[in-house]
């Protein structure tokens, strides 16, 4: 092979890698350099190999960083529950109002994130009459309330990433083979068994895309724990932007988001093992391994 | 199944990688670039005066203006033919400096020509050579109907880089027919209104009103002192009993009725949808303060902000800012603007406050050891 022939590959990666550079490894490099100033505001901050900002940046936020896991890991469970059966059904009972029934799950995201958030804000306020509902249900007490409890950040999150789930859902659904599962049925599996061991397995790695794309975001979110929570109820975006907007203290910011970053990639990666997600990573024959 | 060369490789890389990463890093380590410390110190600039025409971005509170039809800002573009773009983005000083920061270290505004911020945010912004300072020249409204006890501030002595827009008082806001009895900062902590409270998320008000009602002066308190109201506030958030800490959302929370009391600002009634709620003196007094118009660094157009800056001080105008914001003014004369008017305003102990109405109030106090108290307080607020 010639020289100019072994560069074609890397000519034809090079937009991808363009854009990489570009987009993600020089943000990631100022921000790491970033992570090892030390300094304030009004000192300036000088680079000085200060690794103690990854540290320090943990102490006392320990608490928010299991929120955060909790709070997302609630909500992408909770997504999926409501995604699946969703996606199911406008893959195989929709018929023709399959791209209605798509576009009426996208439509509400046309508006910005904020502004449903702070609607939801209203409609879930404590005199609301969605509040007295769930009062007279008895599913939250009489003198309880929705908003600025760890529920309505949870809900939020739910809500707003949701489409994320569906998405993934809707396009590994759609492209099943329904024959595989007419072929189960013949071979006297139930419903119930062929769903579990044809439509499931074969939906892995809609799952895992969706569950990826929920939990990633909603995990560094912010805005839902600001706009429905309450006190107690910060998640570590929250820590991050106080540290940033209120505290000025940028290199402990960076460092912490750095530890997220971290943080996310090796849950994710673990997450990944685990799965068996040869068929989301392009591999299909260790799909189902 | 991969080759032993694939992975050599794949090490390889890798291997290079962390060395390019390093030596990066290395090399700005050798360099003596410094983020933040001031950059644009020593070349103070003045706001350039001269003909007003063009366009014109304010950022402002909300509730701080009259922005409709035949508000205020109309009033302003109709009469010199400026085209304003009036953003009400500001919620916070410190969220608001946090945001612009970067901008204006590298001398940029981001467009705006005018923020309004307070006192102890202007003199920072100014020392960290943010702010153009202003010619009294370009200002002669201002300086001939500004009110004579807010001409030399501590701050600012000769006035060179702020202008006074309003002022106001913060207390306590309270929804008069779910929570009559509420005078003290220290009946927000009652377990009655567990729940059905919020409070400002400002180090300078919130922790300072608590210590007032607690017997401390927040002017001589010592950084202890501070710390234990923090503590105080910290204990009854983790509670449950302090709702939020909030920016201008309280207004929000009073108007939906979810919470029977706030602490607050005095003049916020423009944004409070709720005929019942209503702005209290603190029985152990209030914190003051005054917020300034001020021109950053990189404004464009300045000199069509020194025109909005002498516009607003006509007492004609300020007479009709007070009506809607019902805040202090620093113009003299617009309370017998408003006699003359016959509004009731004119005798509301909120915009004019008399000395006696005042005499426990403190003002704007920074903490002493700001950046110890002031972590302790953000993680209150993100507990």
């Amino acid at each position: 092979m010639s020289l100019k022939q072994r560069l074609v590959p890397y000519w034809l990666l090079g937009p991808g890698l363009l854009w990489l550079v570009i987009f993600f490894v020089v943000p990631m490099y100022f921000m790491g350099e970033l992570a090892l100033r030390s300094g304030t505001l009004t000192t300036g901050f000088t680079f000085d190999w200060a690794w103690s900002n990854f540290p320090d940046s943990l102490s006392g936020h320990t608490e928010q960083i299991g929120r955060s896991f909790l709070y997302a890991g609630t909500a992408t469970v909770l997504a999926l529950l409501i995604s699946y059966p969703l996606a199911y059904a406008i893959a195989f009972r929709a018929g023709r109002f399959k791209l209605l029934l798509l576009f009426a799950v996208i439509a509400p995201f046309f508006t910005t994130y904020l502004i449903r958030t702070i609607a939801w804000k209203t409609i879930l306020s404590d005199s609301s009459p969605v509040v007295s509902v769930l009062q007279t249900l008895s599913l939250v007490p009489p003198d309880g309330r929705v908003l600025a409890t760890s529920g309505a950040v949870i809900a939020g999150l739910t809500y707003n990433f949701l489409p994320f789930m569906v998405l993934p859902l809707y396009a590994n659904l759609e492209r099943l083979d329904l024959r595989l599962i007419e072929a189960a049925k013949d071979l006297y599996s139930s419903s119930r068994q062929a769903f579990l061991k044809v439509t499931l397995p074969l939906t892995m790695p809609g799952i895992v895309a969706g569950v990826l794309l929920t939990f990633i975001p909603a995990f560094g979110d912010y805005i839902n724990a600001q706009i429905l929570g309450g006190t107690g109820q910060a998640m570590v975006g929250n820590v991050i932007q106080s540290l940033y907007l209120n505290q000025r203290n940028y290199p402990e910011a960076a460092a912490l988001s750095f530890l997220m970053m971290a943080l996310i990639l090796a849950v994710v990666t673990v997450y990944i093992r685990f799965a068996g997600t040869g068929a989301f990573m392009g591999d299909e024959d260790d799909g189902t391994a | 199944m991969r080759g032993r060369g694939d992975n050599r490789r794949r090490l390889l890389a890798l291997a290079v990688a962390v060395a390019a990463i390093v030596a990066t890093l290395g090399l700005a380590a050798c360099g003596d670039d410094t983020v933040g410390g001031g950059g644009n110190e020593g070349e103070v600039t003045t706001a350039e005066g001269g003909p007003a025409k063009g366009d014109l971005t304010i950022s402002n509170w909300p509730g701080y203006i009259d922005p409709g039809k035949n508000g205020t800002v109309a009033e302003f573009e109709e009469e010199t033919g400026i085209k304003v773009d009036y953003i009400e983005d500001i919620n916070s000083n410190d969220g608001f400096f946090g945001k612009l920061q970067p901008q204006l270290e590298q001398g940029e505004s981001g467009g705006r020509s005018v923020f309004v911020v307070a006192d102890y945010m202007a003199k920072q912004m100014h020392d960290l050579g943010y702010l153009q300072e202003i010619d009294h020249a370009d200002l002669p409204m201002v300086f001939k109907t500004l009110s004579p006890g807010l001409r030399s501030p501590a701050f600012d002595p000769e006035r060179k880089f702020s202008v006074p827009w309003q002022g106001g008082m913060t207390g306590i806001w309270v929804d008069t027919a779910k929570a009559p009895d509420i005078r003290s900062v220290n009946d927000l902590f009652d377990p009655k209104y567990k729940g059905r409270v919020t409070m400002l998320d400002e180090l300078r008000e919130t922790p300072a009103l608590v210590m007032l009602a607690e017997g401390v002066d927040p002017a001589q308190a010592s950084a202890d002192q501070w710390l234990d109201a923090i503590d105080k506030l910290g204990d009854a958030a983790s509670s449950g009993q302090i709702r939020r800490f909030t920016g201008n959302e309280y207004t929000e929370d009073l108007t939906a009725g979810n919470i029977v009391a706030a602490i607050g600002w005095s003049g916020d009634a423009s944004l409070i949808e709720n005929e019942n709620a209503e702005w209290r003196m603190p029985a152990e007094g209030c914190t003051q303060w005054m917020e300034n118009m001020v021109i950053p660094v990189g404004a464009p157009n300045t000199a069509a902000a020194l025109a909005w800056m002498d516009f607003v001080y006509r007492p004609d105008v300020a007479v009709d800012i007070t009506e809607y914001v019902e805040y202090i003014s620093p113009v003299q004369g617009v309370k017998q603007l408003l006699e003359k008017r016959g509004s009731e305003l004119a005798e509301s102990e909120i915009v004019f406050p008399t000395e006696e109405f005042t005499r426990n109030c403190t003002g704007q106090i920074t903490p002493p050891d700001l950046e110890r108290v002031n972590e302790a307080w953000q993680d209150v607020l993100t507990g």
